[in-house]
């Protein structure tokens, strides 16, 4: 079975790996150490895609990558690279990605957030079905950056709020924001990381810390805290955010460490993670398929967690 | 057949690491379906004497030589490093080695790391180099030890050029000679490709593209590492089945002599 053929582009030179085959493997690999089958979740969002088109827009089944990114349309190669995303989605078996476009330095003005969601919205029509928006904002602009959200999110249809690491997200200039997402019942994928030493490019770059005290703040907004696996010390992050049940982790990053999604799902539990690639695409997928969680856990994942968060949107 | 010349035993100071036995790596390898794995000892990166990890390894291999293939870990500016090497690749059979200047604090270009490449050119041992163990950002607060600088790879190939390397856990070859065609270097190096892009800026095609398919070897970098992520990369690749068996054994097979 191939993948569903719902994108745009020109084919790829080789067949594509069917996510079935992509899968065949792991669940031998399962049964082989004794652990619950893998990632069949993939194969159900294949039963689901296989008449074609997807049968609604937070169908059952997706495997939706819950942080992804467009290219700038400053890159030369911006089209280009925006296609290689998806044909890779193909390969991979991800039927859905949530996408922003981030500005290629920070801070963002507010023509600069605006020109980045004005294409990501464009994408969303060159990609139908398959790219799902969130709304890129620098909390620094308050009354601009309010709007933008009410435009994009109320107006547009895009799914969520994406903050990167303007502000710290305990300073009070982000609440604001915070409150509009409850208001709207969307996430906010915050960018986060933690390591053991001041990271001079991003002084106010949040952590695991940080989301669990917004959260604390704000226990009924939806915060995902981004790639875990994007390179700070993941362990530090999982505990830091153990008791804060409103924040969902997601696993995107190109770190690939054994045993990274296992402990979060016994320290966070299944329900709360969500399946990322952040650009690491064979990363992303590798790390859940290798993950010795059941074929329930994974499907959660993979897109149900993300498809259950999306639900929650008011009208 | 599946070979993974990318792989470790024993723990690792700043981590605990699972499958980590020469039990476990096998049950994880069978259900991964890959027959043999090159390991060498994780402690002896942080081990002071990284012979007592080379010892434990030799422990650790015995009864599986037909799919663990051991590997040395030798630092050149350590006392008796020369009676090391020896015990390794006589005593304990370990047909290459794996170096960590950055961790062991010592430069390729040194003398005494030079005299090591020579001596175990000499006895046609295979050199691997990891250019990183783990990713810099999530270091622990007790050091900084840096990749290797693909720059200082590049004149240690140069000047070696009858020795042979397998460069492990790197990325950006396409940004340096390395990675480039017609690049004046001999071709004494091959590529592991557990950190290389395989879609997107697709890494893995242009090297195959730069450099041939014969350049690139299958790793996983288990068990600090998933394996499925560079399971993933072989299986879209957009290369022909000739190519891809080449990298996920046949070279690994003439490069390691098996």
């Amino acid at each position: 079975m191939t993948i569903p053929q719902i994108t745009l582009g020109p084919p790829a030179s080789q067949p594509r790996v069917s996510r079935r085959t992509l899968l065949k493997g792991s669940v031998a690999a399962a049964v082989a150490i004794g652990a619950a089958a893998l990632p069949s979740a993939c194969s159900a969002a294949v039963k689901q895609s296989a008449s074609g088109t997807p049968s609604g827009p937070f169908r059952k089944g997706r495997v939706i990558d819950c942080h992804a990114h467009l290219n700038h349309h400053s890159r030369a190669t911006w089209e280009a690279d925006d296609r290689k995303l998806i044909e890779a989605a193909d390969k991979l078996g991800i039927d859905q990605l949530c996408c922003s476009t981030l500005t290629p330095r920070w801070p963002a003005t507010a023509d600069g957030f605006r020109e980045c969601n004005h294409w990501t919205d464009d994408g969303m029509r060159r990609f139908p079905g398959r790219v799902l928006g969130y709304c890129y904002v620098n909390p620094g602009y308050g009354r601009e950056a309010l709007e933008e959200i009410h435009r994009y999110v109320g107006d547009h249809g895009f799914i969520g709020i994406k903050l990167y690491n303007e502000y710290t997200c305990t300073e009070p200039v982000v609440f604001p924001i915070v409150e509009l997402a409850i208001e709207l019942g969307v996430p906010i994928l915050h960018h986060a990381g933690h390591s053991h030493y001041f990271v001079e490019d991003q002084p106010r770059m949040s952590d695991g810390g940080h989301l669990a005290e917004l959260a604390r703040r704000y226990p009924e907004a939806m915060l995902i805290c981004a790639h875990i696996c994007g390179g700070g010390d993941w362990e530090w992050t999982i505990k830091a955010l153990r008791n804060t049940p409103s924040v969902l982790l997601d696993t995107s990053g190109s770190v690939t460490d054994e045993g990274t999604v296992e402990m979060a799902a016994a320290v966070v539990g299944v329900d709360r993670l969500v399946f990322g690639c952040d650009s690491s695409m064979t990363a992303g997928v590798g790390k859940i398929r290798a993950a010795n969680l059941s074929t329930q856990d994974k499907q959660k994942i993979l897109g149900e967690n993300m498809t259950k968060l999306l639900g929650k949107r008011k009208a | 057949m599946i070979i993974d010349v990318n792989a470790y035993l024993g723990h690792f100071a700043f981590r605990r690491l699972r499958h980590n036995t020469a039990a476990a790596m096998l049950a994880l390898m069978d259900s991964r379906k890959i027959d043999k794995a090159v390991v060498s000892s994780a402690s002896a990166i942080t081990y002071r004497n990284a012979q007592a990890g080379n010892e434990e390894l030799a422990e650790e291999v015995r009864g599986h030589g037909d799919r663990l293939i051991p590997y040395a870990v030798i630092n050149p500016f350590y006392a008796g490093w020369q009676d090391d090497l020896q015990i390794c690749h006589e005593q304990f059979g370990m047909a290459g080695l794996r170096l960590y200047p950055k961790w062991h604090n010592y430069q390729l270009s040194s003398p005494c790391c030079r005299e090591l490449v020579d001596a175990a050119t000499e006895r046609g041992m295979v050199i691997s180099i990891p250019i990183r163990v783990e990713d810099n950002r999530q270091r622990s607060w007790l050091l900084n030890v840096p990749d290797v600088p693909l720059e200082e790879i590049v004149e240690l190939v140069r000047a070696h050029p009858k020795a042979r390397f397998i460069l492990l856990n790197g990325i950006g070859y396409t940004g340096s000679p390395l990675g480039r065609k017609d690049n004046g270097l001999p071709s004494n190096y091959a590529v592991e490709l557990s950190r290389l892009s395989a879609v997107l800026a697709n890494e893995l095609g242009q090297l195959i593209t730069n450099l041939g398919a014969e350049r690139l070897i299958f790793g996983t970098g288990m068990p600090f590492n998933y394996p499925d992520p560079a399971l993933v990369k072989l299986e879209v690749l957009d290369a022909g089945e000739a190519d891809k068996e080449k990298i996920r054994s046949q070279n690994a097979m003439t490069w390691l002599r098996l």
